[in-house]
Order: C-alpha cells, then structure tokens, then sequence
C-alpha cells in the first residue's frame, strides 16, 4: 500500500488539496484514507479538490488545544466541499473576536469560501477563507 | 443486573470521601458496593471487566493484574476495555456476552478515573493538580491526529457550539430562546444534582441558591453574568461538563434468582456503533451513529420509542439533553426545548431526563461516568432512588453515552421480578 497520509501533506506542500474519489459509489473522501467512507470500498482514485466550498457555521473556544492556545482566538468552522465532504478547520475573513461578532458572522452564513494552505507549527494544512 | 456500586464523584485531593485514597482502593470500594448490593462473594464472579481511559493520572497499564487482588478477583480472569467515555455502557454488553456465550455465570464490571491530578513522579499518594488544557492535550487523543487535530480541532465548537447552532437554526430559535432554554436545562440539572449526595455539585445546591450565594438578584442575570461565560458561542460555561474523580461498578448474571436480595434489572438489548471524526455533516444534530444505535438497541430489546418510561443521554454538553431524545423518539421532534423548559424533565415530571445531575450536576469522571448512570437507573427502578425518585411508571430504562470520538453505546434495561 502506498503512503497516503504522507502524500497528501507533501501534495499540500506542492500546494495540490487531493481527495479520493470512490471508483463504485463516486464519492469523495477527503481528506483521502485507505476506503472509502460511504461504501468502503479500496477501489479509490486519487482527485485534485477544487479548493471551493461553503462556510455553514463556526465558532470559536475560551479553551483551544493546547498546541494553538497562542493563536487564539481562532475561528473555526465547518465546510461543506464542493465535492460534498465537510471539512472542519480554521476560517479566515471573519470576526471572532467576542461572542456578539460571532454571532453576528454567523447570521451572515452558510457563505462561499475558498481554501487555502496555511502553514501551521509546522505543518501544511488546508484553511477556508470567507468569499 | 443484580447489585451496582459507584463512590461519591469529586476530587482525590478535596472530597473527604475520596481524599487519600488510591486508584485501586477507590475500584475496590465501587466494587464491593456492587458485590454486597447483589449479595454476592468474589467466588462466585467468574470474571472481571475494567475500564480507565487516562493512564497519565491512573499509571496504570495492566488494569486487571493490578486490581486482582484489590478486588478480590485473584485468578479470575480479568482484561482491560476502553470505549472512553462509554466505556461503562458499553462493558453493559460485553458482561451480557460473555454471560450468554456460556463461560460465565457472574461478571463484575468496574471504571474509574481521575481527573483532578497525576502522580507528581511515581509515587500515587503524591500528587498535583492537572491544568484543563494539559486534560485536554491527553483526552484529544481520543480524535483523530492524523489530519483533524491538525487543523486547530476545538472541542468547545465541535461538542457545543456547532450541535448548539444547528439545533437553533433546525428548529428556528433566536439565540434568547435557545439561551433561556438551556438555561432551564441546567436548572433541572442542577436541581437534581442537589439531591443526590454522590454528585460533584450536591452541596453546591440548586442555580438558584448559588446564584442567589454569588450576589445575584436573579438566576436569569446569573446565567448571563461573567460567572458563565461563553464556552464556544452560543454554548456557556455551565452547559459544559465538569470533570471529577470517581469509580463505578455493577454485577452482571446469569443466575439473579440466586443472589438477588434486590430487585434485578434486566439487559434487554444493546447496540454500539463508531464513527471518526467529523462526526455530522451540514446538519449538526444529526449523528448517524446515534440514529443506528438506538434503532439496533430498540429492535434487539422488541421495544419502541413510546415504551420507554426512563431516558438517560450523554450529556458532556447539555445540548444533547434536547438533540438526543428527539433522535430516539422520547419527545417528540422539534420541542425537546419546550419540553425542557417546561420542566417535563424533572423527576417527578412525565419525561424524566437524566436524574442523577448528568455530567455537569454529576460529573464526568470519563470511563466510570456510564456506571454512575446505570446506578442511577438501577436505584430508581428498585425504588431506592429517595429524595429524587422518579415519581411515574418506571419499567423500560434507555441509557445512551458517547465515547471519544466517537462511539455510541446504547443499553436497554426492564424492572426484573
């Protein structure tokens, strides 16, 4: 079996988000594991995400992990690919900064975002940023 | 089921029922509870199931050599399980298993866990304080780290905020209805967390007398004071757990007719799922894991939804005190919150919810938290439950609990004879 986990973040280094699309049920995994998370089947084919996607909701906590508590506080929210997996990361262009901007941004979505790669404590993920 | 134990739920180094004692003491007094309350002899129990999540407090790896002798279990067998915060649920069905398959007659099932400290070094007398955020560090484990923790993973909007949110928007709340109505949430579960003695919170009393202790002319201007601030908006402090120490225990039969001085309470079915993180899609309330457990634990235990007289949730957050019993169909879909605020959830009301005080009133001490509930729910379909006895019909029981993150576990119980 080949790497997958490795590959997808040195892909994100190269600046390539890569799901996995099921060659049975034509459902995208994303980020990519070894099966297919409807059907289960291995039969997966390596796609490129279209980095598009819509902010449904988010939030931010007075307890973050602790990797992050120097970042806080952070926006993070849910988002619905348009391959049609939810992706739960941080979300940028939006105002965290009390619970009535919070609220306030959240009467304004679901909204459009796009994705983008951030480099975090080291390590390459993948961001939404509010459209 | 025929006999239950749990010690008081608090702090190792507080509570004075709980103060000084050790990991292995604390098992041992759950589990003789449990052996007496059967009326039965360590002899008799053929084997023994333990669970414990946080090995950091505990430094404990091999869970049932360790605890044989403690617990009178020398040379029975005996292994570690861990489904974290289910984990006393889901031992319900193993013991059944292990029952049923023939090589068992009697299994005792034991948890504990502790919360408020690790061993300063080795020695498990000398102890000191764990700060939430290193808890945290080591509970996330139980999420996925291979891609989700990485992207700032946040318990407070994953576990809160997000079903908070969805359930508002599902059932088209304003933020001041869905505030007012969890704070009637957390009134009834401090209101039943105020008469039961083995709470975290019982001296700390009902929200009215503590907001009324804090300098509060009302428990609304309490609710929304700096004392319970926002968690992850639109979820505050007190819709959240608190984390304890404490230990659980129950005997499992074959033979209650034998042993029973008490009324037993019978498994009727059960049912697990998992699934990794994300947990839900677009609609935050809906978990497929907790949908397809309730309906393979309803359909084993031949029962609907309308037979159930008795409902405990998984409440680590109080959003599941709403979003949970309109998924298994013990209130009806869209007025949990209604029915909340309604007081409909009291003991003494037509859809008792989670009597004990839940995990915030109660406390949440992870792998021992589901036995607290079973002793809950066992006391009160005996009639033992005192101030806090249900006051309706009680012959069906559903307890359902999450385990981090995430595994359903549900357990239907009946009154036996």
């Amino acid at each position: 079996m080949e790497p997958i986990v490795k590959k997808w973040y040195d892909g994100l280094e190269n600046e390539k988000i890569m799901g996995a699309k099921c060659s049975d049920c034509n459902n995208v995994t994303f980020p990519p594991m070894t099966v297919c998370r409807e059907c289960r089947s291995r039969r997966l084919n390596p796609i490129e995400m279209s980095g598009k996607g819509t902010i449904v909701m988010f939030s931010a906590t007075i307890l973050p992990a602790k990797p992050f508590a120097d970042m806080a506080p952070i926006p993070y929210g849910i988002v619905k690919t348009e391959e049609g997996p939810c992706l739960f990361t941080k979300i940028s262009g939006v105002d965290c900064s009390s619970p009535e901007a919070i609220r306030r941004e959240n009467e304004l979505l679901p909204a459009p975002g796009e994705a983008t790669i951030e480099k975090v404590k080291g390590v390459n993920i993948v961001t939404f940023k509010k459209a | 089921m025929i006999g239950v134990g749990c010690t008081r739920f608090g702090s190792v180094l507080e509570t004075p029922e709980l103060k000084d004692k050790t990991f292995q003491e604390l098992a041992a007094e759950a589990a003789f509870e449990a052996m007496d309350d059967a009326g039965i002899d360590p002899d008799k129990i053929d084997a023994f199931i333990v669970g414990n999540m946080l090995t950091h407090t505990s430094q404990i790896y091999s869970h049932s050599t360790v605890l044989s002798e403690w617990l009178g279990m020398r040379l029975k067998g005996g292994f570690h399980f861990d489904t974290a915060c289910s984990t006393t649920n889901t031992g319900l069905g193993i013991a059944w298993e292990m029952i049923m398959s023939g090589k068992c007659k009697n299994v005792l099932l034991v948890a504990g866990e502790i919360l408020s400290s690790k061993p300063k070094k080795y020695f498990p007398l000398d102890r000191e304080a764990v700060d939430a955020s290193t808890l945290w560090e080591w509970t996330d484990f139980g999420v996925d780290h291979v891609y989700a923790y990485h992207h700032f993973y946040d318990i407070g909007s994953a576990y809160g905020a997000f079903p908070t949110l969805g359930y508002m928007r599902k059932n088209k709340l304003s933020f001041e209805q869905m505030d007012k109505a969890m704070m009637e949430v957390n009134k009834t579960v401090r209101k039943h967390s105020s008469m039961n003695p083995k709470a975290l919170l019982y001296e700390k009393g009902t929200l009215e007398e503590q907001a009324k202790k804090d300098g509060f002319a009302s428990v609304d201007d309490y609710w929304k004071s700096e004392k319970n601030p926002f968690f992850a908006w639109p979820t505050r402090l007190f819709s959240a757990l608190n984390t304890a120490d404490g230990f659980s225990a129950s005997v499992i039969s074959a033979e209650p007719e034998k042993y029973a001085k008490k009324t037993p309470v019978d498994i009727l079915g059960f049912h697990w799922t998992t699934a990794n993180y994300p947990w839900y899609g677009e609609d935050t309330t809906d978990w497929p894991q907790d949908s397809l457990a309730f309906k393979e634990a309803y359909k084993m235990a031949n029962i609907k939804p309308e037979d159930v007289d008795y409902l405990y949730v998984h409440d680590c957050m109080q959003i599941y005190q709403l979003i949970l019993p309109e998924v298994c169909g013990y209130v009806p879909s869209g007025q949990a919150w209604q029915y909340a605020t309604d007081g409909r959830y009291m003991f003494n009301g037509d859809k008792p919810l989670n009597v004990s005080g839940g995990r915030h009133g109660g406390g949440h001490a992870f792998e021992a938290s589901g036995g607290f509930e079973t002793y809950e729910i066992v006391k009160q379909m005996r009639g033992e439950a005192g101030a806090r006895q249900i006051t309706k019909k009680l012959d069906i029981a559903v307890q359902h609990n999450h385990g981090y993150g995430m595994h359903t576990a549900v357990t239907v119980f009946k009154k036996g004879q």
